[in-house]
């Protein structure tokens, strides 16, 4: 029998709070932090971001040390130091103002002044699935490798770099994205920080029960989604065997949803393919945009949010039926007894992840 | 844990288990490997550095039997580097400062992972793969994730460290790739660990010296 390994909250910093609790508030109010951003593009373009306001210099460095701040302010703090919790880092550019410096030294540094860890930092460098990706690597470490605690931080700024690449491959949309939505044009980027504490113990404050998870690639092509959904019906196939569940035992999709024409259509074909239809589905990306490092584990933090308040929040910006196999998406905030909630993302490279996490009573 | 192979590649030589290959000493010394290696996959030529590496690497390592074994999901892919996708970022830099126009071309390899979908897609293989950025060659890094593939059930782990450097005056500083592909136990793996990873440290470091 495998370790139970458990998530916790440890930090989320969004435009829409600084705070889990008032990341809650707002996703519960529908609000949205994607705003059109001036001269935001190439040429001045203006484009519509997730951007978070007092963020001004030193970005990344700065949300990364605001949101261990709040960290260590937690019931965790006893555990920063300890020789049996390693930190993982998600991101995709880290400090991309340091090049052609290294963008990961600072990360490194501030880690281990605002933890005094002193075990290495793992980075994941991975795409879009870099986030799900970490929080499989935590478990492995907790069920495999003597590890008690693992702090996963899932962080990536917006920059001109991210900006102008890709609004260079078209793949920006001119509104607020619209995941699986049929009038759907393209991404809206975003930024963020979320933590989250995967431990060997059951924490005594809020925690979800974190069951299987895995990677897989398309093998297709660098950065256009596969046309039948091979690794993301892979990943999702895989996490249920090893989670020795049956899949109607999913009540919610936290899916990846980019808003693009093909990511879109590619998950309504894999999720079609596991029979998975019918079951409430959301993207989270109408409300923070696409956080790429950050958004596996942001969009962790609100599958824990949804299991904590039996809650299906809704997919921001989908109205209309928009891939060709039919998507439970949720138009409206609902209450609904969840118990085993699906998280997946797909990426550049052909990545695709997924995992599944499990109510446990807190009562 | 049990290595099966191992390749090495940088400006001078290719090299498969310790033993030298081909020479490599034109200024396109990437293009002179594809062409020493008689390969035919024009998908090659527009791939950046560290794909081109771990390209031609694990093409030669794939003249080793083992590899007839190796399909579909069969395979971990277990990437790092110390300087994540540096090089190709700098160029996708200077397409938006003094070129133009942002390049897409380069801006789909601004991340490092490319490189293991290229190799998945090579030879169609759909199985884990993940990328880790480490400050030097963390051997511990490695082993400790053969360690949990091992233990979800693979038998077989494509490692690679992969680096493709510019120094601040945009000159390469270091261009290296290390492939080595490894069998995984799940029974021994965890007791393996501490003497692979010291074993995998004197294999690089006598790649890159002789």
């Amino acid at each position: 029998m495998e370790n139970k390994v458990f998530l916790s909250y440890g930090a989320f910093i969004s435009p829409l709070g600084s705070t889990v609790e008032s990341n809650y508030e707002s996703i519960f109010q529908g609000n949205s932090g994607v705003q059109q951003v001036i001269a935001s593009g190439f040429k001045d373009e203006n484009w519509f971001i997730s951007k978070i306001d007092w963020l001004k210099e030193n970005r990344y460095n700065n949300l990364l040390s605001t949101a261990l701040e709040a960290l260590t302010k937690t019931e965790h703090k006893s555990i920063l130091a300890s020789k049996k919790t390693r930190f993982i880092i998600s991101s995709t550019k880290g400090n991309i103002t340091a090049l052609p410096l290294d963008v990961f030294a600072s990360t490194r540094t501030i880690i281990k002044d605002l933890t005094g860890n002193q075990n290495i930092p793992i980075i994941i460098s991975n795409a879009c699935i870099s986030g799900v990706t970490a929080i499989n690597t935590a478990a492995d470490y907790i069920r495999y490798s003597g590890i008690e605690n693992v702090v996963i931080i899932g962080i990536d700024t917006v920059s001109d770099f991210i900006t102008y690449g890709f609004q260079s491959l078209f793949a920006l949309s001119d509104q607020p994205s619209q995941p699986f939505d049929a009038k759907r044009k393209g991404i809206s980027l975003g930024e963020a920080c979320g933590i989250i504490v995967a431990t060997k113990n059951k924490p005594t404050d809020f925690s979800v029960e974190y069951l299987n998870g895995t990677s897989s690639n398309d093998a297709n092509h660098i950065s256009g989604p596969s046309r039948t959904g091979e690794g993301l019906y892979r990943v999702v196939k895989k996490s249920i065997e090893k989670s020795c569940i049956k899949n109607d035992a999913i009540d919610f999709i936290s899916a990846h949803g980019t808003g693009t024409i093909y990511n879109d259509e590619m998950e309504s074909i894999a999720f079609s393919r596991c029979a998975l239809t019918t079951v409430s589905l959301n993207s989270l990306k109408g409300y923070f945009g696409h956080t790429l490092g950050a958004a596996g584990v942001i969009e962790t933090i609100v599958c824990m949010l949804s299991l904590q308040h039996q809650q299906v929040f809704k997919s921001i910006g989908y109205e209309e039926k928009g891939t060709s196999e039919p998507l439970n998406v949720a138009t409206e905030t609902i209450n609904k007894p969840l118990n085993i909630v699906l998280k997946t993302a797909s990426g550049f490279g052909g990545g695709n992840a997924a995992l599944l996490l499990k109510n446990v009573s807190c009562n | 844990m049990q290595l099966i192979s191992s390749t090495y590649i940088a400006k001078a030589a290719i090299k498969k288990d310790g033993v030298i290959r081909h020479e490599l000493t034109e200024d396109n010394w990437l293009k002179e490997c594809y062409q020493k290696m008689e390969l035919d996959y024009p998908k090659f030529h527009k791939m950046d550095n560290l794909s081109k590496m771990a390209f031609l690497s694990l093409e030669l390592m794939k003249t080793s039997a083992v590899f007839d074994t190796i399909e579909d999901d069969t395979v971990e892919l277990i990437f790092a580097n110390t300087s994540a996708s540096q090089h190709t970022d700098l160029k996708f830099i200077d397409s938006y400062q003094h070129q133009g126009n942002p390049s897409p071309s380069l801006f789909v390899y601004t991340l490092p992972n490319i490189l293991t979908g290229e190799l998945a897609i090579r030879n169609k293989w759909y199985g884990e793969n993940t990328f880790f950025v480490a400050s030097e060659f963390d051997a511990s890094l490695f082993t400790e994730r053969m360690h949990h593939s091992a233990q979800n059930g693979k038998k077989l782990c494509l490692c690679g460290w992969v680096e493709s450097k510019l120094d601040e005056k945009n000159m390469p500083e270091l261009e290296e790739c290390f492939l080595f592909l490894v069998a995984v136990n799940k029974e021994t793996s965890d007791l393996a660990q501490t003497n692979f990873a010291s074993d995998l440290i004197d294999l690089y470091k006598n790649n890159q010296t002789k």
